[in-house]
């Protein structure tokens, strides 16, 4: 039972952090997550976690999986997706691949490339990922592209999206929804808020990063070069930062710089012996 | 035929050679190796700010040009340099192409928006395309097809540790 407290107490501390703008705020918070904290969480299993963590806010797959579907439409719905068949499926071959790599591969997944100039990505809950078409084309290379969809895949395996959701409205509604007394469509998007607007929010800096060495990993479990997403995130780093298509990604994201460094401390010569293809030969190009 | 040489223009830039002329700066002290492995002989030691020049990458190292000699480096220890301002050019060709100012701000009559926060907190749900997307999913079966046939073979490795939260 203790254990229980102490754990529910470390979640709402986590995710209380999640949307804390403040950055003095986030400061202390990342002294008190070093005492110790941070590493508990990420010593425990992925699947303990979400399981503890689902169990409490009451969230079943199949919810997990309706939320995301919200999301994704409404997404859809301010960006719809580029009209190349050959394209979407090419991607949902890769991402379906990386995706076989964690510890979620029978999710429903999905992929999908949206138009908009912008250079972001979208994770929703229970395995919609979008990319913008002026991300895929920075991507040089099938390892690339395995790589951000490996960052998003990241998100939804830990649930960094639906943590948020249940921090806010969704936490009253989960019994609800869990006791059946709450269906359909218009339900659903009361529990997610305005729109798509979810994918807009912030997570908390270390939940990216997180995704980052996911994204690292899965890729390199896939069998692509495992540097390319590092690869991408350089790229990204040379947008300047008053360059309006990179001005979302910049706002909800630590800086490519930053998401570099912690990166290069944690690999550091773990990779070395690993070998992996960038698949550039079988890259699908985007027609600009 | 302002399209078609805009589009050529375009192709030009997206094809230029990835390291073209770019730079960088040391971000950790690191030698510079004869090869790209972690014991290659090293022929000289980099310090934090130098600045090199970057000729290749081969996996996660770089072949790079300094003062201090020309070898291998590890690419996580070179912070790229904005010598090429690749942003800038792409950015503002797309939004030539798409009738986007440099502003970041849409042009409504194009069809192709930006994604800021107030555009995807009013944005409808779009069943059709929900649907349209939820027919090009793969299964696992056709994945590990489409794996195989590029050669792809998976392995095992462990998640990365997350770093000691750092406060310098």
């Amino acid at each position: 039972m203790k254990a229980i407290i102490k754990y529910l107490s470390i979640t709402v501390l986590t995710l209380a952090c999640s949307t804390a703008w403040s950055f003095d705020f986030e400061e202390g918070f990342k002294k008190v997550l070093k005492d110790g904290i941070q590493k508990k969480i990420e010593e425990k299993s992925d699947a303990a976690t979400s399981k503890a963590l689902l169990g409490l806010a009451g969230t079943s797959q199949e919810e997990e999986i309706a939320i995301g579907r919200q999301i994704a439409g409404n997404l859809l719905g301010a960006s719809a997706l580029v009209k190349d068949q050959s394209l979407q499926t090419y991607v949902n071959n890769v991402g379906r691949w990386v995706a076989s790599q964690s510890e979620r591969p029978d999710l429903p997944w999905h992929f999908g490339v949206i138009e908009s100039n912008d250079v972001n990505a979208f994770a929703a809950p229970g395995g919609y990922i979008f990319l913008t078409r002026g991300l895929y084309s920075l991507l040089q290379n099938e390892a690339e592209l395995a790589g951000v969809l490996g960052h998003e895949i990241g998100h939804v395996i830990r649930k960094h999206h639906l943590k948020i959701l249940q921090q806010s409205s969704l936490i009253d509604l989960g019994g609800k929804l869990l006791s059946g007394q709450v269906g359909g469509n218009n339900q659903v998007q009361k529990l997610i808020g305005n729109g798509a607007e979810v994918v807009a929010r912030s997570l908390d800096k270390n939940a990216e990063f997180e995704a980052d060495r996911i994204a690292v990993v899965l890729a390199t479990r896939a069998g692509y070069d495992a540097f390319a997403f590092p690869e991408v995130l350089q790229q990204i780093g040379h947008f300047a930062k008053d360059d309006g298509s990179v001005s979302l990604l910049f706002k909800t994201h630590p800086h490519p710089d930053d998401r570099l460094e912690k990166l290069g401390l944690v690999i550091n010569d773990r990779l070395d012996d690993v070998k992996g293809d960038t698949l550039a030969t079988r890259f699908y190009r985007i027609k600009p | 035929m302002n399209s078609i040489r805009l589009g050529a223009a375009l192709f030009a830039l997206l094809a230029m050679p990835v390291f073209a002329a770019e730079t960088g700066s040391v971000i950790r002290a690191d030698g510079i190796r004869v090869e790209p492995f972690r014991d290659a002989k090293k022929i000289a030691t980099l310090s934090i700010g130098d600045k090199v020049e970057i000729v290749k990458k081969n996996g996660g190292w770089l072949l790079i040009k300094s003062p201090k000699g020309k070898g291998w480096v590890h690419m996580l220890n070179v912070r790229k340099g904005d010598i090429r301002k690749r942003s800038g050019n792409i950015g503002g060709l797309l939004g030539m192409a798409s009738g986007r100012a440099g502003t970041g701000k849409v042009v409504a009559t194009t069809g192709i928006r930006g994604l800021d926060e107030f555009e995807l907190q009013s944005a409808k749900f779009n069943e059709s395309e929900l649907n349209l997307v939820e027919s090009y999913a793969i299964t696992r079966a056709e994945a590990q097809v489409f794996a195989t046939q590029g050669k792809l073979v998976a392995r095992e490795f462990d998640y990365l540790p997350s770093p000691e939260v750092s406060t310098k």
